[in-house]
C-alpha cells in the first residue's frame, strides 16, 4: 500500500494538469498578495487633508444640530405606529470620530482570516479539479484496466489512489497559505497596522490554515472519488457546477432553513470555526400585523466538522463499493 | 507447476445493454491452456474471448463458474498469481501524456522490480530510443511493444495476448508472431486469442475454439483441423473407375475431384499407392489434402449462426 502510495504520488507529482494547477495557484497567491498591497496602501497627503476637512464639517455640524435633531427626533417618534422602533435607535446622533473620515489603517489580525478562508476556496477547487482529473483521466484513457493487470487488489489500488491525491495536497496547501500568510504580514507591517498580532491572534491564523488544508486534502480525495465514480474530468467539474448552481444558490436561497445541510456552510464553519447564516422569520403580531425579520443564526464548528468527515466517509465509502464491483473494461 | 495453466468450468458472464437487454458473453466455457507453448484462444467477433480474458485477469467480475490460474482459484487467488502473468488486453492503454519509459517506471515501482529492467525490457522489444518519446506519439506497433515491454516487467510464466496483431502492418504482425513463438519456445505458456486464424496456425501449439461463449473445439491444431481422423489424400491415376473399386474394396472412401480422387480413410498414404500398385494402377501424383484451421472454425461456427 505504501509503496503503491508513493507510485500514486509521482505519477500525481508528474502530470501536466497538477503542474498547470500549480501554476495557477502559484498565480492567484502572487495576485492575492498585489491586490493586498495596493489595498493597504494609506491615503495619500491631499486625500488625508480633504478627509480631516470632512470630518471638521461634521463634527462642526454635530455640535450645532445634534440636541435640536434629536428633540426633533423624538418627537416623530411619538407618532410613530406600533411596533414602534427603538427610541435609542431611531434617534441615536453620534459624535463623529476622526476615524469615521478617510481610510483606516489595514489591520493584519482583521483582514488575515478572512484571506486565509478566501485562499481555502481556491485550494479546494483547484485539489477537487486535480483529483478529478487524477482519477478520471486514467478511466477515460483506460489506463486503470493496464494497471489492474499488476496490482489486481482493487481495494489497495483505490486506497493508494485517494490517499496520494490527499497527502500530495497537503504540502502544497501548507506552502500556498503560508505564503499568503507571510507575505500579507509582510506588507501590512510596512503598510498598515501589525501591533495587533499577538499570541492569540497567530494562534487562530494558524488554526484556519490547519483547517484549510485538511479541507484541501478532503477536497482532493472527493475529487479523485467523483473523477472514478463518473470516470470523466469534465463530467466531474459539471457535477460541482450543477451542485453549486442548484443546491447552493437555488436550494439555499428558496429554502434558507437547508443551509446547515449544504457543503458550503459547513465548510465555512469547519474553516472559520463558526459561521454565520440567515434565515427570514416572519411572524404574526397579537394585532393581526405580519412582519418579517432577518435574523442570524450560527452554524457551530463542531457542526461542521461532523459533517465534513461524515460527507466523505460516505462518499468514499460509495466510491470503494463501486470500484471494487465494477466492470473495467 | 500444474500441468494446467489455465482453467475454466461452467464461466458465466452476462451483460445488460443500456437499453436493459440481457447479453450473454460468455456461456458456460469450460476451457483448458496447457502449461508451456503458444495456446490459441479462437473466435469471431463478439465470441465472448476478451470477456473471458478479463474475468481471467479479475477485471470483470463472471456471473457463475470457476478458474484457476495455475491451480489457484481467480479472482480469489489473483493476487498470489499475478506476478506470473503479464497481460495485453486488446489496444495496449497506458498514460497517454507520459513518455514510455515513464509509463514502465511507475509499473515496475507497482511490481517492485527493479529500475534497470525498464531499460532492458525496452531495449528487448526495440523501444530503447523512442523510451523517451510521449505514449500518445507511438504508432500502434509500439504502442504494442510498450505493452509486450510491460508484460516483461515481470518475467512471467504466462503471457496474454487479446488480438495482439489488431491494425498492425505486415511487418509489426510478423514481429508479434515471432516474440510470441519465442516466448512459447521458452517455455513460458502464451494464450493469445485472434480472429485471424491464419496467424494463431503458424504459431500456436494448441488451440480452443469458442462460439457464443462456448467451447466448440479444443486440442492440438492437428487434432483440431483433422478431428483426429486420418488425411484425405489426393490421388492422380489413369482408371478412375479401377482404382475407386480397388480402394472402396479397402475400406476407404473415394469420391472424384476433376481429375484427380479424394480418397478418404487411409490410415497411411502409402496404402493407396501400394493397394493400386499390387493391380497395378500406377500413381502419377499423390498429395494430402490438409484442412487448415479456417475451414474448420468455419464448420465448427457455421451451425451457431455466428
Amino acid at each position: 500500500m505504501i509503496r503503491l502510495t508513493k507510485v500514486e504520488l509521482r505519477r500525481l507529482m508528474a502530470r501536466r494538469l497538477t503542474a498547470v494547477g500549480l501554476a495557477g495557484l502559484f498565480l492567484i497567491t502572487i495576485l492575492l498578495l498585489v491586490a493586498t498591497w495596493f489595498d493597504s496602501q494609506p491615503l495619500s497627503a491631499a486625500e488625508e487633508r480633504q478627509a480631516q476637512q470632512q470630518y471638521e464639517m461634521a463634527h462642526k455640524d454635530w455640535v450645532e444640530h445634534a440636541e435640536e435633531m434629536r428633540t426633533q427626533c423624538e418627537a416623530d417618534w411619538k407618532t410613530q405606529p406600533n411596533p414602534k422602533p427603538k427610541l435609542e435607535e431611531m434617534c441615536s446622533y453620534s459624535e463623529p470620530k476622526p476615524g469615521d473620515f478617510g481610510k483606516p489603517p489595514t489591520v493584519f489580525a482583521q483582514i488575515m482570516p478572512d484571506l486565509l478562508h478566501g485562499s481555502s476556496y481556491f485550494l479546494a477547487f483547484a485539489a477537487f479539479l486535480i483529483g478529478a482529473s487524477f482519477l478520471g483521466a486514467e478511466f477515460s484513457s483506460g489506463a486503470i484496466g493496464n494497471w489492474l493487470t499488476f496490482e489486481p487488489r482493487r481495494l489497495r489500488v483505490y486506497g493508494s489512489k485517494l490517499l496520494a491525491a490527499a497527502t500530495g495536497f497537503v504540502p502544497i496547501a501548507a506552502v500556498v497559505l503560508a505564503v499568503i500568510l507571510i507575505g500579507t504580514f509582510l506588507i501590512v507591517d510596512r503598510l498598515g497596522d501589525t501591533a495587533s498580532t499577538t499570541g492569540k491572534v497567530w494562534g487562530d491564523l494558524s488554526a484556519i490554515g490547519g483547517r484549510a488544508v485538511v479541507t484541501t486534502a478532503l477536497a482532493a480525495a472527493l475529487g479523485s472519488v467523483v473523477g472514478l465514480l463518473l470516470r470523466h474530468t469534465a463530467a466531474a467539474i459539471g457535477v460541482v457546477m450543477a451542485y453549486l448552481v442548484l443546491a447552493e444558490g437555488v436550494f439555499a436561497a428558496f429554502l434558507e432553513k437547508a443551509q446547515p445541510w449544504l457543503v458550503k456552510l459547513n465548510f465555512d464553519a469547519f474553516v472559520r470555526h463558526d459561521a454565520q447564516y440567515y434565515v427570514t422569520e416572519c411572524k404574526s403580531g397579537s394585532d393581526g400585523s405580519y412582519a418579517c425579520d432577518y435574523v442570524q443564526k450560527t452554524l457551530s464548528f463542531e457542526h461542521g466538522a461532523w459533517y465534513l468527515a461524515i460527507f466523505t466517509v460516505v462518499v468514499v465509502l460509495l466510491g470503494g463499493w463501486v470500484f471494487h464491483r465494477r466492470d473495467v473494461n | 507447476m500444474s500441468d494446467v495453466a489455465i482453467s475454466t468450468r461452467g464461466l458465466r458472464k452476462t451483460y445488460r445493454t443500456r437499453r436493459g437487454r440481457k447479453v450473454v458473453a460468455v456461456q458456460g466455457l469450460d476451457l483448458e491452456v496447457p502449461s508451456g507453448g503458444v495456446h490459441g484462444f479462437l473466435g469471431p467477433n463478439g465470441s465472448g474471448k476478451t470477456t473471458s480474458i478479463r474475468m481471467l485477469l479479475g477485471l470483470v467480475r463472471a456471473d457463475a463458474g470457476t478458474m484457476t490460474v495455475f491451480g489457484r482459484p481467480v479472482p480469489a487467488q489473483l493476487p498470489e498469481v499475478v506476478g506470473r502473468i503479464g497481460a495485453i488486453v486488446e489496444s495496449p492503454k497506458f498514460f497517454p501524456a507520459f513518455t514510455g519509459q515513464k509509463n514502465l517506471e511507475l509499473l515496475a515501482e507497482a511490481i517492485g522490480a527493479p529500475r534497470a529492467r525498464v531499460g532492458e525490457v525496452l531495449e528487448r522489444t526495440s523501444l530503447g530510443e523512442r523510451g523517451k518519446d510521449r505514449f500518445r506519439a507511438y504508432s500502434l506497433g509500439m504502442k504494442q511493444r510498450l505493452a509486450i515491454a510491460a508484460t516483461l516487467l515481470k518475467e512471467p510464466d504466462l503471457l496474454i495476448f487479446d488480438e495482439p496483431t489488431n491494425g498492425l502492418d505486415p511487418a509489426g504482425i510478423r514481429e508479434i508472431r515471432e516474440t510470441m513463438r519465442a516466448l512459447g519456445e521458452q517455455g513460458k505458456t502464451v494464450l493469445v486469442s485472434s480472429h485471424i486464424l491464419a496467424e494463431v496456425e503458424q504459431v500456436a501449439d494448441t488451440v480452443s475454439i469458442i462460439g457464443h461463449g462456448r467451447l466448440l473445439a479444443s486440442g492440438t491444431v492437428a487434432e483440431v483441423i483433422g478431428g483426429g481422423t486420418a488425411p484425405t489424400v489426393k490421388v492422380a491415376v489413369n482408371n478412375h473407375e479401377a482404382a475407386t473399386r480397388i480402394l472402396t474394396a479397402a475400406g476407404m472412401t473415394v469420391r472424384a475431384d476433376g481429375n484427380y480422387l479424394l480418397v478418404e480413410g487411409a490410415p497411411d498414404p502409402a496404402d493407396v499407392t501400394r493397394r493400386l500398385a499390387h493391380q497395378e494402377l500406377y500413381v502419377s501424383e499423390l498429395a494430402p489434402v490438409r484442412a487448415d484451421l479456417e475451414s474448420v472454425f468455419l464448420e465448427l461456427t457455421e451451425g451457431e449462426g455466428l
